[in-house]
Parts: C-alpha cells; structure tokens; sequence
C-alpha cells in the first residue's frame, strides 16, 4: 500500500508541473496509400498527446487543423505508422505507408489500461487478426476458428456435435484439477466459459463405470461469441504477460477486440454463406456372412436361427450400413451478416446482426446462432470519450446423444452392437422394432430423442477514459472498464416413453435451467511522462473487482406422460442444484519506461484476494516484469544484414484458484424413512487450500532481414506451477475418501518460433506466408502424494498418470504379458511438435486464396471406439487378418486386452490438417452509385486430413476440455465444409 | 490546474473508499451445509439431520458387507456379471488372494468410517451446542456412540487380527491401528460409555420404524445392552454376557424379531435394501449354498430362506438351484440386532459358564419356533456348541454371522471348500490407503 502512495504522490509532482500547449494553429489534408497506390481508408491521423484527430474517407482522404507545431502520427492496422512534423505537412500531401509484416506497430494490450508497440514488446504475444480468424474457411463457432491460429497451443476439439466444444491450453498443462482453459475478455468484459451439463448421464449413466466424469460433452459458452463481430484477437499465454490479470491470468488470457465505427461515410455491408457438412470419415462396419452371423451366439439353437436371420436378410436385400444412414448425412449451413458503420468527428458505432442457422451430419442435430451488436464511441469533448459495447446472443445447438455410455443408448454405442443384417427401420405403421443386439434402436433414438442447450446471453461493456490533467511532457489520464456478460441456459433433453430404452423409466425428461452472471470492472490512473524525446515513462495504478454468480438447477422427470417434456408430467422428479459464487479483488500498479524507443522496461505487481481461497482475506502478490533491448534502434548494430534486431525477456506470476468448494467440508443429504438426513460429504475440505501458483520466465529475440521481408520471432519459456492441486486418496478411517491437496509442483518448457514472409511483393502478385513452430514438454517436478491415475478409464485400458519426475501428460497402462506385473509408459498426450503456415496470395489486386496448413506431430489418444466395436463384434476389419497369424483381428485385440494390455488402446494421433483454404474475387468497379463492391468467394473447411488415426477424428476428448482430453469413446464423427460466400458492400 | 487536481483527489478517494467498503467477504458454501457450521453451535434439527444421516449411512455398501462375509464363510454364492471377484479372490480360487483394494473391503470400511465421521461430528456438535439441555446433550453422545461401536465392530469383523483404527476424529491425525484385542476392548468400552450418556438422557429426537419400541432413553439403553453382549461372547466373556443381556431386550418368551433394523424406502434420497434380488433371475444373482439345503433337518421351517429355483445357476465350476429369500423385497428391513441372536447369545453364554440345562431350554425356543422337536442330542458342552452354531447357521443365514462364529470357535476347516485350490479366508486385509 505504501508503494501506491509513493507513486500516487510522484504522479502529482508530475502533474504539478507548469504546462503550456499555446500555438497558432494550420489545416492540413492529403490522400495516403499504400506501396501501390491503392487508396487506404479509415487510417487514422492522430495529434501527438492530444486527442485530436481523424481518419482517411472510402478515397484515402483527410483533412484537419492541428496546431502548428505539433506531430503528427498516421497510423493503420497492418501498416508501419509514421510520425510527422505538421510543418512539413501541406494540403495535398501524398503519403505512401509501408506494410507491415512483422506487425511492428502493432498496438498491444500489455497492461489492464495501457498499451505497448509490438516492437517494444517484452513477450511474444500473439495475435489472431479478423482476416485470420474469419476470412478463410468459417468454422461454425468461435472456438473452433481458433483452432490451429495459435503458436504455443494445443488447441482440441472434444467431438464433431453441433455447437463447438474445444479445449484451448496454452503452453502446455498448467493445472490438473482446476481451470485449464484461459481467461476470455471481451472489450473489456471477463466472458463466462462454463461447459454446464444437460444431465444426460441419468439416461447413460456413463459415470457408473470406471470415472466418475459424466461425460456429457457440452459445449463450452465462449462459442456463443460471433467470429464476424471481432477485429483482433490478442493471447497472452502465460503468466509473464498475464501477471496483471492476477489469479484469473494462469491458463493464459485472450484479449479479443470486437469492431468499431470510424468517422466517415456510412458504411453497409452484407454477406450470405451457404454451404454443406458432411461427415469427415467413417469406420466402416463389419460385413457379416451366413457363417459370421451365425458365430455371434455359442447356443447352437441361437446360431442357426442368426444364419436363418442373415440368409432371409440377404435375400430381401436389407443389408444396411447403419453408420452410413446415421453419419453420412448432408447438413446445410447458412449464414447472413448485415453490418453497419459509420460516425462524425463526435461519435461513431459499429452495428451487426447476424444469423447462422446449420444442420449437423446426424438427422435431427444442428445449431443456430443469432446476434445483435451494437459498438458506440462518443467524445463528449476533447478530454473525456466513452465507448460501449453491447451485445445480444442467441444459441441453440441440438447435439444429439453420442460418447460414453453404460447403458447402451448412445447412438455410437448402440452402432458398436448392431449388426448390418437386422432390421432397424419402422413398420408401415411408424413403429420401430426393437433391437435384439443392444438397449436401444439408433434410428428410433434419433427420431424421438432430443437434446437441445439454447442460450440467451446478454453482454455489455462499458469504457470511460477522461484525461484528468495535460501538460506538454505528462498526461494523466483516468480508465474506467468494465462490464456484464450475463446468460440463462435452458438443457432440454426429451426420451419419450416409446424409446427400446425407455422400458422401465417410461419417459424420461431432463430439463436445466443455469443463470450466470458475471460482472467485473478495472478502475486505473494512467500517467504518461515524457520529460525527453529519448525518455518515456508510463504508470498506471488502480482497483479491479470480478463477480460471478452461477446457478444451475437440474430436474429429471421419469414415467412422463405420454406427448409430455414438462416435469410436473412425470411420476418420478428428481432435482440438484449447484451454485457457485465468487469475488475477487485487485489492486494493480505497473510502470513503463521507454529509452530512445530501443529500450524498454516493465515492471508491474497486482495484488489479489479472492472468496475462493482458504483464507478470503489475505492478498496474494503477483509480479511481473519484463524487458525489451532494440540493437539496431540503439545503434548497437548497424542496420545492415539486420533491419530490427530486439532482445527481450520477462518474468511474471499468476495463480489458479482451488476448485470452489473444495475449502469445506461438507454435509451432503441422506434421508431415511421420510427424514432429512445429512452425512459428511466423502470429500474432506481443506480450509488452508491455497491457489496453485505460477511463474513464467520468457526470452526471446525478434529480427528482421531482407528490407522487413523476412522476419522470425523466437522465444523459450520456462513455466512453474508450484503447489498444484490434486484430488488425493485419503485414509478412509478418516472418514473421507478423497480430498484435495497442494500436492506438488509442475513444469512446463517450450519454444516457440514465428516466420513472417513476403516472398513475392509485385505489383500483380503478391504472396504472403507466416510459418510457426512450437513444442512444448511438461515435468512433474515434485509431488508429495504417490502417483495418481487419472483421466481415463484405468490402466488396463490406458490412463493418464500423475508421477514425480514424469511427464505430466504421460500416459501409462498394464502390457501384459510382456511386462507380467505393474505398469509401463505408453505414450503421452504431448504432440512432439506443431506446425502451421498461413499464407495469402493475391493476383491483380482481386483473385485470393488463402490457406491455413497445421500439423500436429505425434501426440497419444486412447483410443477405446474400436474396442468397443471389437465387442461389439461389428469393427469393419473384424474379420481381417493383418498380421497374417490365422487369427482375425477383432478376437485377436480383444484377447490382448484380457491378457491384460493397453498398448493397442495408446495410439498416435499426430496430423497434417489443411484446416482452412478459401477462394476470394473481389469486384470493385461496379455500375452504379449504390454497390461500392462484391466479394465472392468458396471456402472448404478441414476437407483434407493426413493422419494414420485410427478413430473417426484424431481431435477428441470424450472428457471435455479438462485436463485429459484425447481421450476416444465411440464420439460424434468431425465434419468437413464447403461454403459459397457474397459480401456486398454499400 | 486546481479543478484537475481536484479531480485527481476525488479519484483517489474512490480508490480508497472502494476498497475500504470491501473489506473481507465470505461466500460460505452455497450447495449443502458444512461441517464447520454445525460445529459452532448447532440447532437440534442440525443435530437429528446428523442422525438420520447416521442412521442412513449406516445402510452404505451393506450389501456388499453381507455378500463379502456371507461369500467367505459359505453361506451363499454371489454371482455378477460386472464381477468376477465374487467367485475368484473371495473363495480363494486358485491363486487368488483377497485384495487391499478389492471393493468387498474397501467399501464397506469406508462406509463405516464415515457413519463413524458422522457420529464424531454429532458428538462434538452437541458438546459444542448452547441450544440443547444437558440431558438432551447427553442422549445425542450416547446414541452417536453406541452407533460408532457397532459401525467399528463391523470393519472388526473384516479385518479381524489385522485390526482397525478407533481413534480418527482428527483426519489429520489419525490413531494407530490397535491389534484385534485392544480393538473390540475399545468397543466393548465405548459401549460401556455410550450406557453411561443414555442413563439419564433426555432422547429428542426421532428415530426410524426400525427402532420400534426402543426408541426412548431406556430403550436405547437395551439396544446397547444387546450390542454388548454381542461384544462379550466375541470376548468369551460369558457372565458379562449374560449381564448385558439382562439389560437389553432379551425376552426368552417374546418375539424373535424384536429388535433393532436397518429399514428402507422408495422416498426421495432413501435407499432400496441393497441386498434384495427378486427370484429367479439372470445375472446378478444369490445363491444358497448347497450345503445349506443337505444339511437342514427335516421340517425346518428355515428352508424358506433357500427358495427352489426355475432352474439352476451355474458360474466357474459352482452351482446351486436355490436363492437366497431372507430379504424378500426391496423395502425389507435389514437386522441390526434381534431377539433370535439375543437367545442364541444366552444359550451359548450358558453352554459356557456352564448352565447347560437354560442352554437347552433356550435352544428349544428356538427350535420348537421353527417347527422343530425339541433337541435331542447329547447334553454336553461340545454337543451344545455344535448345536448352537448349527441354530445360529440356520437363524441368522445372511445376516453376517456364519463366517465369523467358525472362526471364532477355530472352525473355518470345516467349511466346505468346492473347488481344488479354493481357500477360506480368516481375515480380510487393512485397505491400501490406510498404510
């Protein structure tokens, strides 16, 4: 706290002193270009410490007056910005701006008020631009577009349903019990990323087997957002960046910059995709013979009647391929944009609407999403703007009913059983027989089942930054953030009465109901101090507060009446609630110091207590700091061989909060004989748990050859997670069976390297090429429990294994006989490196194609869908005999598992995807006044895949975005896309 | 200049007053009521919801506890789909061990161990209590005791000579695991502490169907008198026995079933008798052992605990066509303790003194109830111990005693053993997380 005072009372001196800003002023305007002549709009002309300025019309034109002596800065996403005396500025000034490959002058978020130029950038941060993220190949949701766009992640769809669902971890495992995923701020706005279950589990009852996960894969909420809306995208990655977002910033923090107006003409612009989904791959099933039928019973009696079955079968001609009628469905997709901007010298705004509507591959699935965004900026006079931004989602996915389940009811599961010589389709009169091989009938789930997640979610954020005192060497500014991101989830999930599985509980309705608020705000002091052109000193200082209030209420109604989803319709009714609730509070203060824009220096502390800890009192400290040294802009080097060459490093720390809850320990209920009962809970509270604890060490350098052309950016971290959380096995005479603990520590070491390219810069072609690299490698550093096993089913058929001087993503299992006795290492969940490459190349100004490659090399799954075919005697090499031995293959795998090895469960499931190509032609020369231009293009999304994965996708997590994801049970199959796009603008 | 000073100021004064006005904040949790609440000071709904939830607890994994012993001593066969174990570690199949992380014992240990938690956290929530008087005070402590002595007994029973822990009100710091001895003379005397509580004891609150009868201070105080006992013939304390069956509910006259039980319901959060299976059926099935059936004398109305089935149910070379009927529905209460093992108790506290001719007498009782005649045999101790085990076999079938009588009287030998290579097991191991 003394700190604050000493910088509070520095900032005043600061302010105190005498301040002159008097000059005679002059207009000045021209046109600005690019390196070809090409007209840019919408840069903006900006007066240095003030906030005076403007931006350029649809012809690259401006105009203002500025005081006579001032700098002037132009700058431009993209572009290198300039800084210009006005003197020598006239009307009619012809200015040429230089591209900007290594994205330089890129503008980044580095603390919660204050930004810093890419140059002068202590970490590698990175950034996902609007063309990137959107402008290739559309995924449907907003996760699924970050996939393969960010260096440093390992970036995972959990299964191919409708309505998104990845897991997003950057730079490795930073957390096995508590949150994985990072932090999502949205214009200032912490977005809620909750997955909430629909319950499904009381119909699978997938938790009944060998994990208590009830693995019903929802889908994560940040897929609400609307890719369209976002402009860039930021992803700080690790705590030596993130220190300052305190115990939120663990698993990395994505900043994400929605659109806003720009003075100037109104601006319309519409598009329409339409396109189709298709299933990525299929497994095949088993084509069965009168002998093979006949195998499926050891009863002889049983036998014959199974060859009679398949004979009349055959003879009839119904032999099906029921994978194919359930997955190898055609799904069409729309999507329709209207955007608006445009604004004068005082306000401006962004508006858009949109709505997607998209059918799955599997009848009766899809997902729809509509949206309403509306970004206002307002000057209220030359010190003080606000913005708002405010936005309106609504989200439906219907993902059917797939994965993990014991009770037979999923449609992968019920596939695994069936037969292709049996007959699944209704009678004339729309009864469906049952199935004979499993609990359910696929085709009639998929007819009368539903299971829908609708989401209406609000969120709006506010931002206020008042310049408080200017003097010509200190400005003192006051920023204000903050916002609400609000939704209600309604899980729906409908199993009539008439289903095969349905027998017993006639009807059962499954309906949730979730309300998460989320507020939070940053209140900061920013002082900039330049008391030379060589020197320049930024501090800012403030208070942050996060709220969030989650309620989810689940019922499941079973004997429900026939036509009937309401639950107050059941015989039976079932209810649990959850609630969670938290605070957290910041105090932040961080200084910036740039020396002749060559060296800079940051050093930052955040202070943080939370509700979520033991004790809800105590501050947490949180610091971070960081460096930056420019050679070539120090002089150090001449610019020869070298065009930029930037040293840096930066250190920081960050937190992850136990899981809520796990501080008490508990009285769950237990009734008998119609009394209310409580018994503790079997997981014992800790009231001394402490939050996992991070720290982060990042170096790296950055340079540029070739005139900017080629520019690389390496770095290496080294990140600690100490005192990380583990549910730990307990003495059970203690009462409890499990309870959390700060088990041990973790470590995470990787290298990340970016290449920037502009092979070709002519004026009729022009090809440009990012090429990124990374690997990263976890270690158990210390663990104070004995190994735990965890994330999967069990060793026998491969699980993940917590152990001391391990990888953390390690993967273990019995390999009998082999190894007769204990457990072996059979892989690990870590690619051994990623790859990917964007490239863009334009002909003539107006054909582009675009292309995202990513390749995932190595990398483990447990991969149990084939044998779960295998039992169920329908895998489609059953009969096969690859190795030759005389024994096929499916008798053959199964027998390796009751001898008691995982090792064909481990498999690779490294890839080289072409993630995203798209194909644009732009016409700009349009008869008439009203169409300024026509962008049309086809884009194909995931179409090409090279991977030896066995399974439907090598992308899965059957457990959803936690720690363990790959791995494989029986997941709704990855789709690919194809879409024709028009954008007309007005 | 100045107004922007100001301005500045009133900034500050934000900061300040913002994080003064938000000093400390605690959610507590929100889902379900913690321990540490109810240990501040609890109402008495707080504290009778603890015994419910005893007394709920109490029936966790029982199942399983009446499969695992009454499996090991051969009174019945349990055969599972879902588990093989049930016909391999448990009967000793080749070479096959019972396992420290077997589910048979760490289940039913844990279970018990947390009825144990919740009856330390009933006694210290009641000792902590100002809104209960003294007597009131002193009814909850002897119930939660008398409850923790027989939760123990019953991991006992498992464990045996590898023993169990008492002391383990603090998880951080748990007692030592006490040898067999120093184990069920802890229980014995934490019975003995329980009666001194609920001498005297105001009892408010109220207890299940299942202690009809006995659910006021001086009943409660028989029901322990009846658990004690129990604990003295396992201590071959045979005037002890007699002692604490002349405070219990011991009627030599009276019903057999009078007694203590452990009761179930369709009601929302209750639980169905876990060790009810309807007859007849695949699968998952109990079975008779044979022996049961070959060794019954004629007419003894007991055989109605060994339904004829349909058909015969074979599994890994064993096979019975009987099922087990003792608990014939899923609401079917599950004994505790009753009058039948309370007379069985007095015979063979009387074989032992020895008082053979009340021995006999008793015997009788229990035989004529069956429908059979009066014993016949020879009246000597030897004789009479064969025949009280044989009536406590048939009186008490898959009610958890049969394995534990043979061992206790050094008989396990003569159990059948059906298969070449099969063991019988005197103890069950200590689970793995305990070491």
């Amino acid at each position: 706290m003394r700190n604050l005072m000493n910088r509070i009372a520095g900032l005043l001196c600061i302010l105190l002193l005498p301040c002159y800003l008097l000059a005679q002023e002059k207009t000045i305007s021209g046109k600005i270009t690019d390196g070809n002549g090409v007209p840019l709009p919408g840069v903006s002309i900006a007066v240095k410490q003030t906030s005076m300025g403007t931006f350029t019309d649809a012809e690259g034109k401006f105009k203002l007056t500025v005081p006579s002596n001032a700098s002037i800065i132009i700058s431009f996403t993209g572009f290198k910005s300039q800084t210009i005396k006005a003197e020598s500025l006239q009307t009619d000034t012809q200015l040429k701006l230089e591209e900007d490959f290594a994205k330089l002058d890129e503008v980044i978020v580095t603390g919660l008020a204050t930004t810093v130029k890419r140059r002068n950038l202590a970490n590698a941060v990175g950034t996902i631009s609007s063309k990137e993220l959107n402008g290739v190949a559309p995924a449907q949701t907003f996760d699924a577009a970050l996939n393969g766009k960010i260096t440093g992640a390992y970036i995972n769809a959990n299964s191919g349903a409708p309505g998104g669902g990845i897991s997003v971890k950057l730079r490795g495992v930073t957390s096995i019990f508590g949150n994985t995923q990072p932090l999502y701020v949205v214009d200032g706005v912490f977005m809620d990323n909750t997955a909430t279950s629909a319950g499904l589990n009381a119909i699978t009852a997938a938790a009944a087997g060998g994990n208590a996960s009830t693995q019903d894969n929802p889908s994560s909420r940040i897929a609400d957002l609307r890719a369209e809306d976002i402009v860039n995208i930021e992803i700080l990655k690790g705590a030596s960046a993130a220190a300052i977002y305190g115990s939120r910033a663990a698993a990395g923090v994505i900043i994400i910059a929605t659109k806003r107006g720009k003075q100037g003409k109104t601006k319309i612009s519409f598009s329409q995709d339409l396109g189709i989904i298709k299933v990525r791959k299929l497994l095949g099933v088993r084509q069965f013979t009168e002998q093979t039928a006949g195998s499926l019973s050891s009863n002889p009696a049983t036998s014959a009647a199974l060859k009679q079955q398949f004979r009349d079968a055959q003879a009839a001609g119904k032999i099906y391929d029921y994978e194919k009628e359930v997955y190898d469905n055609t799904g069409f997709t729309r999507n329709s944009v209207l955007s608006m901007t445009g604004g004068n010298e005082k306000t401006s705004f962004y508006f858009s609407t949109a709505q997607k509507k998209e059918d799955g591959i599997v009848n009766g699935t899809g997902y729809r999403n509509t949206s309403l965004r509306l970004n206002v900026d307002h000057r209220i006079n030359d010190n003080i703007k606000i913005g708002i931004s405010t936005n309106y989602i609504n989200s439906s996915a219907d993902r059917g009913l797939t994965g993990n389940d014991n009770n037979g009811v999923t449609y992968s599961i019920s596939l695994s059983s069936t037969p292709n010589f049996i007959e699944l389709h209704p009678n004339e009169f729309g009864a469906y027989p049952a199935n004979p091989f499993g609990a359910s009938n696929v085709l009639q789930t998929i007819a009368l089942m539903r299971n829908n997640e609708n989401v209406n979610r609000f969120a709006t954020g506010f931002n206020v930054e008042a310049i408080l005192l200017k003097g010509e060497k200190s400005t003192t500014k006051f920023i204000g953030r903050g916002g609400v991101d609000f939704y209600n989830l309604v899980t729906t999930a409908l199993f009539p009465r008439e289903l095969q599985f349905q027998a017993v509980n006639k009807g059962t309705s499954i309906q949730g109901s979730t309300k998460s608020l989320n507020t939070n705000y940053i209140l900061s002091l920013v002082n900039t101090f330049n008391p030379s052109d060589k020197l320049g000193l930024t501090t800012s200082a403030g208070i942050t507060q996060e709220n969030g209030d989650f309620n989810n209420l689940l019922n499941v109604a079973t004997q429900v009446a026939p036509g009937q989803s309401n639950v107050d319709q059941g015989g039976a009714l079932s209810a649990q609630q959850f609630r969670n609730k938290f605070q957290n509070q910041g105090i932040f203060i961080q200084e910036e110091a740039s020396l002749n824009d060559a060296v800079n220096l940051t050093a930052g502390v955040r202070f943080d207590r939370s509700t979520n800890n033991g004790d809800a009192a105590k501050f947490y400290v949180y610091p971070k700091a960081g460096v930056s040294v420019n050679l070539t802009r120090l002089g150090v080097m001449d610019e020869g061989f070298f065009d930029n060459l930037k040293l840096r490093a930066a250190y920081g720390q960050s937190a992850n909060f136990p899981a809520f809850g796990s501080k008490f320990t508990t009285l769950v209920a237990s009734n008998i004989a119609g009394t209310q009962g409580s018994i503790v809970n079997i997981q014992g509270g800790d009231p001394n748990i402490k939050p996992e604890r991070q720290t982060e060490f990042e170096a790296g350098i950055d340079f540029s050859v070739l005139k900017s052309k080629l520019n690389f950016e390496l770095s290496f971290y080294n990140k600690n997670i100490f005192d990380f959380l583990l549910l730990a096995t307990v003495p059970a005479s203690s009462g409890f069976s499990t309870k959390f603990v700060n088990a041990g520590d973790l470590r995470n070491r990787g290298v990340e390297l970016g290449i920037n390219a502009q092979p070709i810069a002519s004026k009729n072609i022009k090809w440009t090429s990012s090429v990124n690299f990374w690997f990263n490698r976890s270690k158990v550093t210390k663990l104070t429990i004995p190994p735990v096993i965890l994330g999967s089913f069990g060793t026998s058929l491969g699980s993940f294994q917590i152990e001391e001087g391990k990888s953390a993503t390690q993967i273990v299992g019995t390999d009998a006989p082999a190894h007769p006795s204990g457990l072996v290492v059979l892989g690990n969940q870590e690619p051994r490196f990623q790859m990917n490459s964007f490239n863009e190349v334009t002909l003539f100004s107006k054909l582009t194609v675009r292309f995202l490659v990513h390749w995932k090399n190595k990398g483990d799954n447990v991969n149990l869908t084939n044998l779960l075919n295998d039992f169920g005697s329908t895998s489609a090499d059953y009969d096969a005999d690859a190795n030759g031995n005389g024994v096929p293959d499916g008798p053959e795998r199964i027998g390796g598992f009751l001898g008691g090895s995982a090792r064909g469960f481990v498999q690779n499931s490294g890839y080289l995807r072409f993630r995203e190509i798209g194909l644009y032609y732009t016409f700009n020369k349009i008869p008439g006044n009203i169409i300024r231009g026509i962008r049309t293009g086809i884009s194909f999304n995931n179409f090409i895949t090279i991977t030896k994965y066995a399974g439907y996708d090598p992308e899965v997590s059957n457990f959803g975005t936690g720690f363990s994801t790959g791995v494989d049970v029986d997941p709704f199959p990855a789709s690919k896309r194809a879409m024709f796009s028009v954008t007309i603008d007005f | 200049m100045k107004k922007l000073i100001n301005l500045y100021t009133l900034a500050l004064l934000l900061i300040a007053a913002s994080l003064a006005t938000s000093c400390k904040k605690e959610y507590g949790n929100l889902n379900s009521p913690t321990v540490e609440d109810y240990l501040k000071n609890a109402s008495k709904d707080q504290l009778n919801g603890l015994i419910s939830g005893a007394l709920s607890g109490m029936r966790n994994n029982e199942g399983t506890y009446l499969d695992a012993v009454s499996v090991v001593g051969r009174e019945i066969y349990r055969f599972s789909n879902a588990d093989p174990r049930f016909v391999t570690e448990l009967l000793g199949s080749g070479s096959t061990t019972l396992n420290n992380t077997g589910f048979y014992i760490t289940n039913p240990w844990a279970s018990r161990y947390r009825v144990v938690k919740n009856c330390n956290v009933l006694i210290e929530a009641a000792t902590n209590s100002t809104q209960i008087s003294a007597e009131e005070k002193k009814g909850y402590t002897g119930f939660a005791k008398t409850l923790k002595a027989y939760e123990l007994l019953l991991n006992l029973n498992l464990t045996y000579t590898n023993g169990i822990r008492v002391e383990v009100a603090d998880p951080n710091n748990l007692g030592p695991i006490l040898n067999n001895t120093e184990s069920i003379t802890a229980i014995a005397a934490l019975l003995d502490a329980a009666k001194t509580d609920l001498a005297g004891a105001t009892i408010s609150f109220t207890l299940t169907p299942g202690f009809t009868g006995l659910a006021d201070a001086a009943g409660l105080i028989k029901f322990n008198r009846a658990l004690a006992a129990r604990v003295a013939v396992y201590r071959q304390q045979w005037s002890a026995a007699l002692t604490a069956l002349n405070e219990s509910f011991f009627d030599l006259n009276g019903s057999f079933n009078t007694g203590v039980y452990s009761v179930f319901s369709t009601g929302s959060g209750d639980q169905l008798n876990p060790a009810f299976f309807p007859q007849n059926q695949a699968g998952e099935v109990r079975l008779a052992h044979p022996l049961y059936v070959t060794n019954i004398e004629v007419n003894d109305d007991r055989i109605g605990k060994a339904t004829l089935r349909t058909a015969s149910v074979s599994n890994s070379g064993l096979s019975s066509d009987r099922d087990v009927w003792v608990y014939t529905s899923s609401t079917a209460p599950i004994p505790v303790i009753r009058n039948e093992e309370l007379l069985l108790i007095y015979a063979e506290a009387n074989i032992q003194t020895p008082n053979l001719t009340a021995a006999v007498t008793a015997l009788n009782k229990v035989r004529n109830t069956h429908n059979l005649p009066d014993y016949s045999g020879a009246v000597t101790q030897p004789a009479l111990i064969d025949e009280m085990l044989k009536q406590r076999r048939y009186s008490l079938f898959f009610e958890g005693h049969r394995w534990i009588d043979m061992r206790r009287y050094n008989r396990l030998a003569t159990l059948p053993v059906d298969r070449t290579g099969d063991d019988v097991w005197t103890a069950f191991p200590i689970p793995l997380t305990e070491q």
